[in-house]
């Protein structure tokens, strides 16, 4: 591994000028996995495409880092009527920005994948969901999605065989929540975005009550990979038990922020010092939220040997997340950016369950005292109880999502808060 | 049978469900908000968690894994599970707060976050007293909270439609209005707007709330957030008589609450039948509670000459009646019954007049066609069409009747609570060569025409039977007082919480409102009469008679009108027996 990332030629967004066009695309491989699948459909039959995917093990790239092939395995033998693939671009979790990237630049990848993915669970409508503040890149993957149509890849009896499959985009309407899968259907269903009670799961009832699958963009620009190359050729790059290429999403205090691909079980210090050109202004290191805002932040000295996978992640105390990586350097006031997420929580909570609802305006106005220099000692000791009566208590994970920033900051940070805090004749836990 | 462990007491289920629902069936308490019964599910208020597992199958051997002490292993859930929508499962384990820590911690936590931004204003709430988020935080709340911040503000006594007024901040998110309009009325008229803690329901920009089934979220608001425009401040629950009875105003005959207070009927609320309304009724039906209180008639009326009414006595009203009769013959009398009076006032009219050798009996059913809806709203506008009908009233339309009263000239016409001159064509110049009298409710056209006018009790001040579009039948049970009935004296009275546990000392007890009317049944066994088939005693003994006489009721009685909540005729056999 360590090494080799600077000989990494990037697969998912490589950099080839007008990829978005179609016959660009083409002429570099492109397409080659869909039609290699519908040539030889004996050997491709849908299960076995399911089965390849699953081998890949290709996490999630949405956040949860769930096998994609696995999901897809979770959906019920066709009977006849509509069964859906809910494609996730809504990308609105603070720090993370690399489905823009494929739909700036490679939009072909992902459709392929998404109908790859389509004829491996036999569906027969694909739907884009996509953050409608994205319009300038909608507009770019529409393009992109008429010139397959043209070119006979999507529709009616795709490349000639009896295979076809519609894709349509959707605009979200400027909700985080739209972004958990649940939600994501009520409001594709053109409802209020309110995350449904699992069970049933979607793969069992789904959009309009049909079983239905909801995959990242950038976890289905990863199938074509796997389809054309292999899942053997997939395990070797990055880590067996998270490989593939990931797009990391670097922010905040570094000298060259940007969306970088490399392989999966990146050093998290090489990516840092080296891939972004190291902490802006010459500064100290002083915390990373690895994964999009909802991920616990950790400390430099926690780094150590810390790769950007799930495993290694989780050993140090936090979560790959969407690779949505927020360097922070030691002029950071913690207390102010927790303050400003949790505030970023409140508004973006849908208010459907209580602990969620009521915990989020709790926590961000007491964070907001702690702030401004009213907060007390124990207002540290009301937070983590807040965190407590939220986590694992509401019917989608907004609350922990919410919760465990704050949780870990303060359970990290403890000296900060201490001294934003009054001193108290009170006693302290 | 399948079976579930519940604070690790057995029980059996049969039919698939959900625990929560299964454990009110057994009388065993969880506390909610969100969930109703006749409503979808969306488990967002968080209040009915408890610890849940199953044990764990040996799929090789098919039995259940057992420990080293002779117990089943059982395997929990990672979270706490919401009991409105965890399906029942044979061998399911189930701890509430009375054997779990974490549960009981669960739900005092969730009632913190509840009530952080609900205003705590009950001293001047509505809701106050019969809400389920005061019943279940003295119950189950926190000793007090440890928010020190400014409350979320929002929008207050907002009125959302011409019936329904709300208070934002008292709204906890329960969604079950919205889902009211959704999945029962089908109007879609509210939604959540917003987000987080400042989300609450409302209509659509520049919409009304004007559902006909809108009362009906203010019942099932588990908090003050929705009130009756109409029943707001008006009193407190705990000041109120409740009393089983029968929507009047309508053919489907809703199953009612009515609130008294003072002799005075505060208002209208459904109350649960499965065979007719489930937990709902029509915003109509609650409008009946000014038709027992407003414009009533008090004492007889009489019209000496054309002058007009004065009041007059009972003993006059009657001597007046006995004066009319014996100037004309049977056959000069047309007797019109009303599908708005009870089954019993109408059988006492028929008898009376039949002893006397009358055989014209009629009435005229008040149907509008189209203002039906196929739900709580028939076209029907009365409540006891199908009673009428089946005492062998002979059913009339409008022309023919106005026809037999100019054509036939009756020389008296005998007219049960009916207003037929305000719904008909029928004038007063087609009445003018006949005497007329009324027993009547409210004062109407008809009554203002009659030569005398004999004042009866509504559905709130009598026991009585009525039966509905459908051909159920259903009794009322008197909720308020008239001059000559007392609460303890009179047996058929329902008794609230205060006749029970007042003493003579508290002030509830009130001659206010008291209206001169007496049932119509008992105005005419004050008759004298020949035949002593009509010195009833009670309205039930009138039902015993009909039971006897009309094929159709062979089979209804009180006692199990009141255990079945009602019962359902076999209309087809109809009334062709007509009785000797």
């Amino acid at each position: 591994m360590s090494n080799d990332w600077k000989s990494y030629k990037p697969m998912l967004v490589p950099a080839i000028r007008d990829l978005h066009d179609i016959s660009v695309y083409e002429k570099n491989n492109g397409y080659q996995a869909l039609k290699k699948i519908l040539k030889d459909r004996k050997t491709w039959t849908p299960a076995n495409v399911v089965n390849e995917v699953k081998t890949a093990n290709i996490r999630g790239r949405g956040g949860a880092g769930f096998n994609a092939g696995l999901k897809w395995s979770f959906m019920p033998e066709p009977d006849g009527k509509p069964r859906y693939l809910a494609c996730n671009g809504d990308e609105s979790e603070p720090g993370t920005f690399k489905d823009r990237k494929l739909f700036e630049f490679n939009p072909h990848l992902f459709i392929e994948g998404a109908i790859i993915a389509a004829y491996a669970m036999q569906i027969d409508v694909i739907y884009v969901y996509i953050r409608g503040e994205y319009r300038p890149f909608i507009q770019k993957l529409q393009k992109a999605i008429d010139q397959a149509c043209e070119k006979g890849y999507l529709g009616k009896k795709i490349l000639g065989s009896d295979f076809s499959v519609e894709m349509y985009t959707h605009m979200g309407a400027g909700a985080y929540i739209c972004g958990e899968e649940s939600s994501l259907m009520e409001s594709l269903e053109g409802k209020r975005g309110y995350p449904r009670v699992k069970p049933p799961f979607p793969a069992q009832r789904g959009l309009w009550g049909r079983p239905t699958t909801i995959n990242n963009i950038e976890t289905l620009a990863n199938v074509p990979l796997v389809m054309q190359h292999g899942a053997e050729w997939y395990l070797d790059i990055g880590p067996k038990t998270h490989p593939g290429p990931v797009l990391y999403g670097i922010s905040g205090h570094v000298n060259r922020p940007g969306v970088y691909e490399y392989p999966a079980g990146m050093d998290i210090m090489t990516l840092i010092n080296e891939v972004a050109g190291g902490v802006r202004g010459g500064k100290k290191l002083k915390a990373l939220i690895p994964g999009g805002s909802s991920t616990p932040p950790l400390r430099a000295d926690m780094l150590d040997g810390v790769t950007m996978d799930s495993e290694s992640l989780r050993e140090a105390g936090s979560m790959m997340g969407t690779a949505g990586m927020v360097v922070l350097d030691e002029d950071t006031d913690m207390v102010d950016l927790i303050w400003r997420i949790s505030y970023f929580y409140d508004h973006e909570s849908c208010g459907q369950c209580t602990p969620c609802r009521e915990g989020t305006g709790w926590l961000e106005k007491t964070l907001r005292k702690i702030k401004d220099g009213n907060g007390e000692m124990r207002d540290l000791d009301l937070l983590l109880a807040i965190c407590h009566r939220m986590e694992g208590r509401t019917i989608c994970a907004l609350a922990d999502a919410a919760a465990w920033p704050v949780r870990y900051s303060i359970d990290r940070f403890r000296e900060e808060f201490e001294k934003k805090c009054k001193k108290t004749v009170y006693a302290v836990a | 049978m399948p079976e579930i462990y519940i604070d690790n007491k057995r029980y059996e289920f049969e039919k698939p469900g959900k625990v929560l629902q299964f454990m009110l069936d057994k009388g065993l308490d969880l506390p909610f908000f969100c969930y109703h019964p006749s409503l979808s599910i969306p488990a967002n208020c968080r209040q009915c968690v408890v610890k849940a597992g199953m044990p764990v199958f040996d799929r090789e051997k098919k039995v259940f894994e057992i420990d080293d002490e002779g117990n089943r292993v059982i395997r929990y859930f990672p979270k706490l599970m919401t009991a409105c929508s965890l399906d029942l499962a044979d061998g399911l384990v189930i701890h509430t707060h009375e054997t779990d820590e974490l549960v009981k911690e669960a739900q005092a936590d969730n009632l913190e976050f509840i009530l952080i931004n609900h205003p705590l204003d009950c001293p001047i709430c509505d809701q106050a007293g019969e809400c389920p988020l005061q019943i279940l935080t003295y119950k189950y709340g926190p000793e007090g909270s440890r928010f020190e911040h400014k409350k979320v503000h929002k929008p207050k006594a907002i009125q959302l439609g011409p019936r329904v007024i709300l208070d934002a901040e008292r709204c906890i998110n329960c969604t079950r209005c919205v889902r009211f309009t959704d999945e029962i009325s089908k109007t879609y008229q509210l939604t959540i707007i917003s987000r987080g803690d400042k989300n609450y329901p409302t209509t659509a920009n520049g919409r009304e709330f004007d559902d006909p089934y809108s009362l009906n979220t203010v019942d099932i608001c588990p908090v003050g957030a929705l009130t009756s425009a109409d029943f707001r401040f008006k009193a407190r629950v705990w000041e109120m008589n409740q009393t089983p009875s029968v929507d009047i105003t309508n053919g489907k005959g809703c199953s009612t609450w009515l609130w008294t207070r003072d002799n005075l009927v505060l208002r209208v609320t459904p109350r649960f039948n499965e065979a007719v309304n489930d937990h709902w009724m029509p915003d109509a039906g609650r409008l009946a509670y000014r038709k027992f209180n407003e414009n009533r008639i008090s004492r007889p009326h009489l019209r000496p000459d054309d002058a007009g009414q004065v009041r007059t006595s009972w003993n006059n009203a009657q001597l007046t009646l006995q004066e009319e009769l014996e100037k004309v013959t049977a056959d000069e009398i047309l007797v019109i019954g009303s599908p708005h009076a009870s089954v019993e006032d109408n059988y006492a009219l028929r008898t009376y007049f039949g002893n006397l050798g009358v055989s014209r009996f009629r009435f005229l059913p008040h149907t509008e066609p189209g203002t039906g809806d196929g739900f709580l709203i028939s076209d029907d506008q009365a409540p006891n069409t199908n009673g009428v009908k089946g005492l062998g009233f002979d059913e009339i339309d409008e022309k023919s009747l106005i026809k037999l009263i100019e054509t036939g000239k009756p020389k008296i016409i005998a007219i049960l609570d009916d207003d037929l001159l305000g719904r008909t064509a029928l004038t007063e110049e087609h009445l003018a060569s006949s005497w007329m009298i009324v027993w009547g409710t409210n004062h109407n056209d008809t009554t203002r025409a009659a030569n005398l006018v004999v004042p009866v009790t509504t559905a709130a001040e009598h026991a009585a039977s009525y039966v509905n579009v459908d051909g159920r039948i259903q009794r009322t049970v008197p909720a308020k007082e008239t001059l000559y009935t007392n609460r303890r004296l009179n047996l058929e009275m329902s008794m609230g919480r205060l006749d029970h546990y007042g003493t003579k000392f508290d002030n509830w007890v009130s001659d206010a409102n008291r209206i001169d009317c007496i049932p119509a049944w008992e105005f005419f066994s004050r008759m004298k009469s020949d035949s002593d088939t009509i010195a009833w005693e009670s309205s039930r003994q009138i039902m015993e008679d009909i039971a006897g006489t009309f094929p159709v009721f062979r089979e209804v009685s009180y006692d199990r009108m009141d255990e079945e909540n009602g019962i359902q005729l076999k209309l087809e056999q109809d009334s062709e027996v007509k009785p000797a």
